[in-house]
């Protein structure tokens, strides 16, 4: 957020970092600390623990110090499975309570009702009663009001008879969500938790067997990132981090401040709104299926990128959206956007001859079937950045290998780009991104004086805490509390002390009874600012 | 569908004691419900901003001397019209807030910007005369409201069904001489409950005779009872009637939780009185109806389900589940209102046909 975070005190230890950001194509790395970027790696995605244990292999090989003290990831995985609908159903069980019926609450495959109800001051009102079957392994329980008292869902999951494969739990889906929205996380969270904790097991075990003992930790899709444990948590918090990553990245490596931040990966192409210096954020992102009520960064995902096959069409030929393996020249078996540019004399690391080759095999010279393969991908990108784009025009910064041939032609092609800023290190600009990122968490405190008890909310377990009875806090003290309440949950979180905090609202009043003051209601809500960690602007010494 | 949503902090500013049952949570444990239920995210539901009434709008209802004093004794930031009405810093502005919250629900209603509306808005204003204020009123919002509709739009005849459990005195008084706005109250019995007034037999004078109608009830009662003056009083009457607008009054003091008062109604009475307005206003008024906020001083067991019955009516929602938490005991007795309903139709029997 440009808010000088970045400038570290003396008395901080430098802190080696490795980001890995696994794409479709390929897992790219960095190790970085403050004062610059000392290696990069890319190999090719194939399975997740090889693919890793490469990464740290050729970082290890590229850097003089390999003592590393945090490992980041972004991975796509939970959202590839979603959009391909691979991930498991869902029993959603649900504690409605008295008010709106329950049916707008029903995000499972199947949805079962139970009574029981917590008020909104977190009293249970009515005892839990539950005795359906649930027919899938995958569960998640959600309670209304159970962000002012999680008793409910952890009674009527502690009774699940056998050991089910995932349950999540409303209260640990994080904090400001609605009944509606928390059951629709709460689903996305249980669903994610198969695919994300193999993905996860598969980590540490690189990570061990490359023998560094370093806490592992993931980006979220709104730029900031989560330990692995309240990752594992709440993996839906995964969706748009691809994105995230690569916005992350391209603002630290050009302090960009304004415009639009655009990744040509192989498989995709990740264009993202930059605001105020930091990645653009939006809420309630979905993907496939899968629905949430977290934020995430302003990005589309064009599925075109350098391995794109081209194929014919009715009327010419065209970007076939889907990547079949590298490119004719560089091995590959079918034509791509990359044979493209070999073929236009533009980027030629590979067989100018093969790529000709493989475009002729389509069916036409190669040349036309070029040039209306690149014209197409300028104009998909083209309608991506100007539908991002807030004042008409502005700046790009570009992204992945392809960046130093495309930038450019980009800002060329497009009427509304301003200017095109290609970094040092923008092929592994997402890897960068993992790099900067700052633990932060949504946090919501809940205080009610009367009954003695303050409720806060964030990732993972809710925690439930007495306070003074009959207190009343002062303006200035809730400040202090719930500023206190998100930095500490940043810390359950992974996250360093003494970061800035943001304290998004703050709201109390007095409870009545008989004509008497007996109690303070407060209802507070912080974060510790999401922010970018490091700058290389200039590039590594 | 949409239901315009009348709602502003500043409504919290406004304060008696901070102890007095007329509280700015009154407002917030409702607002509370509304967004764990997710209502506030519906884009069936359009939050509209209110603005404060101006001088003249005041002017078609209110005394200059009375506004004056009001307006000073607010600058002073301290005074009271009554025992328990005071006035303090914020009362001029929120007062002001408040009846511009229901001149906006109206004028949204019949400039068709939405379906229908829910003004929850404090401080309330069916207590307040031409010239005085008392009952936790200042502004008869309501009056100043319909006023100013009548003045600027075709809407000539308006429904008022004031269904809080005190008498609103002053919105009778306002109207008395006026057959353009039909006052019908159903109240708790007001040899029982404050302001008092609210007789049978006080029916509108002049050209006003018989467009007052008064419904005093006996104590605790019920939704069954209440049902019964809907279909023997109140429909009757609007279709005889035949407005252009149907405003109600939401008092939700009926509540049998309500600490002040003595009545029986539940969250589901809530949702079938709010039912057969909204009935009413499809078949006479094309679907105008408005709703705004009045009484109600169960906090806890009794706003957050009583206003989300009203609003989730409003909003043709499902509301089979809204009720109060098994904690609060419903109530038992249920008084007859029959020899009520005789004497009601007794004293209205020269101007409508209540057979």
């Amino acid at each position: 957020m440009g808010d000088g975070s970045h400038k570290v005190g003396a008395r901080y230890r430098t802190c080696v970092i490795v980001g890995i950001d696994t794409g479709g194509t390929n897992v790219d790395g960095v190790l970085l600390d403050e004062t610059g970027i000392c290696g990069t790696a890319k190999v090719p995605n194939t399975e997740t623990r090889a693919s890793i244990e490469e990464v740290l292999e050729a970082l290890r090989s590229a850097c003089d110090r390999f003592d590393v003290d945090r490992v980041v990831v972004a991975t796509t995985l939970v959202v590839n499975a979603a959009v391909q609908d691979r991930l498991p159903p869902c029993t959603n069980v649900v504690i409605p309570g008295p008010g709106l019926g329950p049916e707008r609450s029903f995000y499972g495959a199947e949805n079962h009702v139970a009574a029981g109800a917590v008020d909104h001051r977190g009293r249970v009102t009515e005892p839990l009663e539950y005795d359906a079957v649930p027919s899938y392994d995958v569960r998640a329980v959600t309670a209304k009001f159970s962000d002012r008292n999680p008793e409910l869902e952890r009674e009527l999951a502690a009774a699940f008879d056998a050991d089910p494969q995932a349950v999540a739990l409303g209260n640990e889906s994080g904090a400001g969500l609605t009944f509606p929205e928390r059951a629709a996380t709460t689903v996305a969270n249980a669903r994610s938790k198969p695919v994300f904790s193999a993905y996860e097991r598969a980590v540490e075990q690189a990570i061990s067997s490359a023998g560094l003992d370093a806490p592992v930790y993931y980006l979220k899709g709104d730029g900031a990132m989560l330990g692995s444990e309240a990752m594992s948590t709440t993996p839906a918090h995964t969706i748009r981090s691809g994105s995230a990553a690569s916005a992350l990245g391209l603002v630290a490596l050009t302090g960009l401040a304004a415009g639009i931040a655009v990744d040509i990966g192989g498989t995709t192409t990740d264009v993202s709104r930059i605001e105020g210096g930091f990645p653009a954020t939006e809420p309630d992102v979905s993907e496939g299926d899968l629905e949430t009520a977290y934020e995430g960064v302003t990005a589309t995902s064009l599925p075109i990128g350098g391995d794109t096959r081209i194929e014919p069409t009715d009327e010419g030929y065209a970007l076939a959206d889907e990547r079949m393996g590298d490119a004719a020249a560089l091995g590959g078996d079918v034509p791509t956007l990359t044979d493209a540019l070999h073929v236009l004399g533009i980027f030629q690391p590979g067989s100018v001859e093969d790529a000709r080759a493989a475009l002729q095999s389509l069916g036409g010279d190669p040349e036309p079937i070029a040039e209306t393969a690149l014209a197409e991908f300028e104009r998909r990108v083209g309608v991506g950045i100007e539908t991002l784009q807030t004042d008409g025009s502005s700046p790009i910064a570009v992204g992945g290998t392809l960046a130093p041939i495309l930038g450019p032609r980009l800002a060329e092609a497009v009427d509304s780009v301003t200017r095109a800023e290609i970094p040092g290190y923008a092929d592994v600009a997402g890897a960068v991104g993992c790099g900067v990122a700052r633990v932060s968490v949504e946090t919501a405190v809940h205080i009610d004086t009367q009954r003695g008890i303050k409720t806060v909310t964030a990732v993972g377990s809710e925690r439930v805490d007495s306070v003074e009875r009959g207190r009343q806090f002062t303006d200035t003290e809730v400040r202090e509390i719930v500023a206190g309440a998100a930095q500490e949950a940043a810390m359950a979180a992974g996250g360093e002390e003494h970061k800035p905090v943001q304290i998004q609202a703050t709201d109390g009043f007095s409870v009545v009874e008989r004509g008497s003051v007996v109690g303070q209601i407060i209802n507070a809500r912080a974060r510790v600012a999401p922010g970018i960690e490091r700058w290389y602007e200039e590039g590594s010494p | 569908m949409t239901m315009g949503l009348i709602y502003h902090e500043a409504y919290l500013r406004h304060e008696h004691t901070p102890t007095h049952p007329e509280r700015r949570e009154r407002l917030q444990y409702t607002m509370d419900q509304l967004r764990e239920e997710g209502v506030l995210d519906d884009p069936a539901v359009r939050r509209l901003e209110p603005v404060e009434v101006t001088d003249e709008q005041i002017a078609r209802v209110h005394t200059d001397d009375y506004v004056e004093r009001l307006r000073s004794m607010s600058a002073t930031g301290s005074g009271r019209l009554s025992a328990d009405t005071h006035v303090s810093e914020h009362t001029w502005a929120t007062a002001k807030l408040a009846a511009g919250g229901v001149l906006r629900g109206l004028e949204a209603v019949e400039d068709g910007t939405v379906k229908n509306a829910f003004v929850m808005s404090r401080p309330g204003g069916h207590h307040a005369f031409a010239d005085d204020g008392h009952g936790f009123c200042y502004l008869n919002n309501t009056a100043v409201a319909i006023r100013h509709l009548q003045a600027t739009t075709d809407v000539e005849r308006v429904l008022i069904w004031d269904w809080d459990a005190h008498h609103g005195d002053g919105t009778q008084s306002i109207f008395y001489e006026d057959p353009s706005v039909l006052v019908m109250s159903t109240h708790q019995d007001g040899r029982t409950l404050f302001p008092g007034t609210g007789a049978v037999d006080e029916v509108g004078e002049g050209a006003g005779a018989g467009y007052n109608v008064n419904v005093p009830l006996p104590p605790k009662t019920t939704d069954e009872a209440y049902m019964q003056v809907v279909e023997e009083i109140f429909e009757p009457i609007a279709e005889q009637y035949d407005p252009d607008l149907v405003f109600v009054e939401a008092g939700q003091d009926n509540h049998f939780t309500d600490p002040i008062t003595d009545l029986g109604v539940t969250a589901q009475g809530y949702v079938a009185l709010m039912k057969a307005a909204v009935d009413v206003a499809e078949r006479m008024a094309e679907g105008d109806v408005v709703a705004s906020l009045a009484g109600g001083y169960g906090i806890e067991g009794g706003l957050p389900y009583t206003n989300l019955a009203v609003i989730a009516t409003l909003l043709d929602y499902e509301t089979s589940n809204i009720r109060e938490p098994a904690i609060y005991e419903p109530p038992t007795e249920n008084p007859d209102v029959s020899s009520v309903l005789e004497s009601v139709r007794a004293a209205q029997e020269p101007y409508w046909n209540l057979l």
